[in-house]
């Protein structure tokens, strides 16, 4: 984020759709280059993997949630179904363009939120392996790309690279346009704010139109994002985070509430992508799962072992994902949760390597430091 | 002095000015080196509680909650009261905290506070520390900014809210009384050493990252402290008052512990005592000190010849933080015609809540979320390397563009009966306001309308 560059503007410009191209003639919207998109989008809290992609009919799962249990889920393969909120991810799935992975976990092995976050976000086999992200690294290590992430802090996912920005909603306070075009001659005599201030203005036209303020939830952060990955020069790797997923109590009404949301963020993704979607891979992922058999209160507690979840148009979905160890108590991770059987790097680095083409050796050195062991899923996307 | 030096002390050094500040700043070093002589004073916070109190509390309230959950299938625990007493302290030391910049008299040393605050950081994202942070900076940064940096040092890393943190508490010497007796035991979970804090101790607040220490020093760091830990439920109980602070010699690794090649005998708490003195008076120490605040209060990059003088100052002094301040504003590099800082979101707010009089601290909740807008939430920095501090972190056109609608939300607070140009003049010094500003803030439509041009002007967003 040193001096912007005249692309840093044009990634910004690519906020304002048409207000942008009256901004900077000479762009179309439509020219992407072909270049690949990748969002990850981030649960924080621990997402109910068992919750979303329950194993229908599976005695041991039913047994171990009792009325927890979701027992209307929509069907997927033989084995799995997906919660009935997610009614647009199950279209995607029909579509071949969702695919799930079961048994799923970053290496972390204990069930504190911080700590897995840490260690899913930095990239390493531990919560303290690095003071940057993965993501930040990665967008560092390729030529020219931009990382973007709808937050108002840089998260540690991020951090790490020159060319990633954050962008959140803009405050319920404004000051009107006549005392900007005032301060327009000001901030022109000072060298080092004029093109700060000429990207804050540029930002600024391309929040009129938007909605009304309101809570800004999962599915306007995932809006925002597709806007910001549209274009020339937009963001090719963009970051959404989300908080509320620890259901240790009520989880049934939380998730209907939650997964209404993670599924109404996938169509504004889809939507706000438009063509950009044949070539996009969303990823969502959680810090870890949670315990197969609910507790006293109506929810559930920390787990090792969650799900992610892959879409876009240039995923190749339709199926499951990942190695199912069953949930008969004997296959548990410690007696209680679901055993991980993905180690999360390795679906990280499959998507980076597949998707991105980020060459083999930054990704088992630079961007998962001594991950040579942790091998990067295969297929993951359409050939 | 030159006005523009005078300018530089109250709000480069200091917090930004306060109307009527600039006039007592005419000696601009005697008024910093004043400030250095003043005392700790534990006034402005009397009534919270400490940290002890807010353990003691966290745990009654975890206590209840459990009980809530056997009870009730589906519970809601919005309403009880301990829940909303916990979060009613916590604010109410949050505001507490912005009205005291705002309103200071000593605002170099309230600075130095913040920036020790944040060399120390603590992120209150993470469940176990999110409410011991303020408490921290009260009872173990503010008695020891203007003293020796090793008793500050001491106090920080003893301190519950970083033990915590940093995970030193649940940190277990592999031969310690407690590992082996928990080894005979059948299905326990293994207790063992945990490096963090050991690690953050010589990267990041000590000898810093190229400090010259390897691998085996952050181990046997960590050893050493094996036994620094915080109270449990049951020892709160049994004693009301007392140290947040607990020794635990059967989770201490025993032995005899080398760090940088010196060795520790075995001593207890005593061993890692000895050794973070040790680390206090290292050169490397006194780099790394001397640069990030020299950082802090001069320019992004500062003169190194500037830091080679603060670092030997304060080696000279014997570790001495009022020596290392001297040293910087009695050095003219330190006063040079470039030196200047962009404000952080918080400095942003600080300083216009001195420039207009405002008590937004009086509306925590507003504060907070103004902060959180800005992207700098109050005590979650999100890492222990706290936040950034350079206009390469904080300058952005989405930053900016939040800095120029903070202004309009700050512009309704200001109270004071002051034209636009006055309050300007207050803040920035007359020479900073002429020409096309000066005129702008003149035919301002409002007095309110003046004041949010004035907290969107670049020059506002400058330290200088």
């Amino acid at each position: 984020m040193t001096t912007p560059s005249f692309n840093r503007r044009r990634f910004l410009a690519a906020l304002g759709g048409t207000a942008a191209l009256t901004l900077w003639p000479g762009l179309s919207i439509a020219a992407s280059g072909g270049q690949t998109r990748l969002l990850v989008v981030l649960l924080r809290g621990a997402m109910d993997g068992l919750h979303l992609l329950p194993p229908r009919d599976d005695a041991d799962y039913l047994r171990a949630r009792g009325a927890l249990a979701v027992r209307d889920a929509l069907a997927l393969d033989g084995s799995f179904g997906l919660h009935p909120k997610m009614m647009f991810a199950h279209g995607l799935y029909t579509q071949k363009q969702l695919l799930p992975l079961v048994a799923v976990a970053p290496p972390y092995r204990q069930r504190s939120h911080f700590d897995a976050q840490d260690c899913l976000e930095n990239g390493t086999a531990t919560p303290g392996g690095a003071r940057d992200g993965w993501i930040g690294r990665c967008i560092q290590s390729m030529d020219a790309s931009e990382g973007l992430a709808i937050a108002q802090v840089m998260p540690l996912a991020m951090r790490g690279s020159s060319r990633a920005e954050i962008w959140s909603p803009p405050l319920p306070r404004d000051l009107p346009d006549t005392l900007l075009q005032q301060l327009q001659p000001l901030y022109a005599a000072d060298a080092r704010l004029a093109p700060i201030f000429a990207d804050a203005m540029t930002g600024a036209a391309a929040e009129m139109g938007q909605p009304a303020r309101g809570a800004f939830r999962l599915p306007d952060a995932m809006a925002a994002a597709a806007r910001l990955m549209r274009g020339p020069g937009a963001a090719r790797i963009a970051f959404v985070e989300d908080s509320g997923w620890d259901t240790h109590r009520g989880q049934q009404l939380a998730l209907d509430r939650k997964f209404g949301e993670l599924d109404a963020g996938l169509r504004a993704i889809r939507e706000g992508l438009a063509e950009e979607w044949a070539r996009t891979a969303v990823v969502v992922v959680s810090e870890f799962g949670r315990t197969v058999a609910a507790n006293g209160s109506a929810g559930t507690d920390h787990g090792v072992g969650g799900v992610a979840l892959l879409a876009g148009g240039a995923v190749r979905g339709g199926r499951i994902g990942g190695d199912w160890p069953g949930l008969a108590p004997g296959a548990l991770f410690e007696g209680r949760d679901l055993r991980p059987t993905t180690d999360m790097r390795a679906l990280f680095k499959g998507l980076l390597a597949e998707h991105l083409a980020v060459p083999e050796a930054a990704l088992e050195t630079r961007i998962f430091p001594d991950s040579r062991a942790i091998r990067p899923l295969q297929g993951l996307l359409r050939a | 002095m030159a006005t523009t030096t005078v300018t530089a002390a109250v709000n480069r050094f200091g917090l930004g000015a306060k109307p009527g500040e600039l006039a007592q700043a005419q000696e601009p070093r005697d008024w910093l080196r004043a400030q250095l002589r003043t005392r700790h004073d534990p006034a402005p916070f009397a009534g919270l509680p400490d940290s002890r109190e807010i353990i003691r509390r966290q745990n009654e309230y975890r206590l209840q909650r459990r009980r809530a959950k056997s009870d009730a299938a589906e519970g809601d625990d919005a309403g009880m009261p301990s829940r909303q007493t916990l979060r009613r302290d916590a604010m109410a030391d949050i505001g507490l905290r912005y009205g005291l910049a705002a309103t200071t008299g000593t605002p170099f040393v309230e600075r130095l506070v913040r920036f020790w605050s944040n060399h120390f950081a603590i992120s209150i994202d993470k469940n176990s520390a999110r409410l011991l942070a303020a408490p921290m900076e009260r009872e173990a940064i503010r008695p020891h900014v203007l003293g020796d940096f090793a008793d500050l040092l001491m106090a920080v890393e003893t301190h519950p809210g970083m033990l915590l943190y940093l995970d030193n508490a649940v940190s277990v010497g592999d031969d310690s009384m407690l590992a082996r007796r928990r080894q005979r035991r059948e299905g326990q979970r293994k207790l063992g050493l945990n490096e963090n804090l050991a690690r953050e101790i010589l990267e990041l607040h000590t000898l810093g990252v190229d400090g010259g220490y390897a691998q085996q020093d952050v181990l046997e760091l960590a050893r050493a402290i094996t036994g620094w830990g915080t109270p449990l439920p049951r020892e709160l109980l049994q004693n009301g008052a007392g140290s947040a602070f607990v020794f635990r010699a059967g989770a201490h690794e025993p032995g005899v512990r080398t760090v940088l090649g010196r060795r520790y005998a075995e001593a207890g708490e005593a061993q890692g005592r000895a050794i973070l003195r040790d680390l206090a008076l290292q050169p490397a120490t006194a780099r790394h000190l001397s640069l990030k605040l020299a950082r802090h209060f001069v320019a992004d990059t500062p003169p190194p010849a500037l830091v080679e003088r603060m670092a030997s100052a304060y080696l000279r002094s014997g570790g001495s933080l009022s020596a290392l301040y001297r040293a910087m504003i009695d050095d003219d590099a330190a006063w040079s015609a470039d030196a200047r800082k962009f404000k952080t979101p918080e400095d942003f707010v600080v300083s216009a809540m001195r420039a207009g009089g405002m008590r937004t601290d009086r509306q925590p909740l507003l504060l907070i979320r103004l902060l959180q807008g800005l992207g700098q939430p109050a005590f979650t920095p999100r890492s222990p390397a706290g936040f950034p501090d350079t206009a390469a972190d904080w300058a952005s056109g989405d930053a900016l563009r939040k800095r120029l609608q903070a202004a309009a939300a700050l512009s309704e607070q200001v109270g004071s009966t002051r034209t636009p140009l006055e309050l300007a003049i207050g803040a920035l010094g007359a020479e900073a306001v002429q020409g096309p500003f000066a005129d702008m803030l003149r035919r301002a439509g409002s007095p309110q309308e003046g004041f949010a041009l004035l907290f969107a002007s670049p020059a506002f967003q400058w330290r200088v």
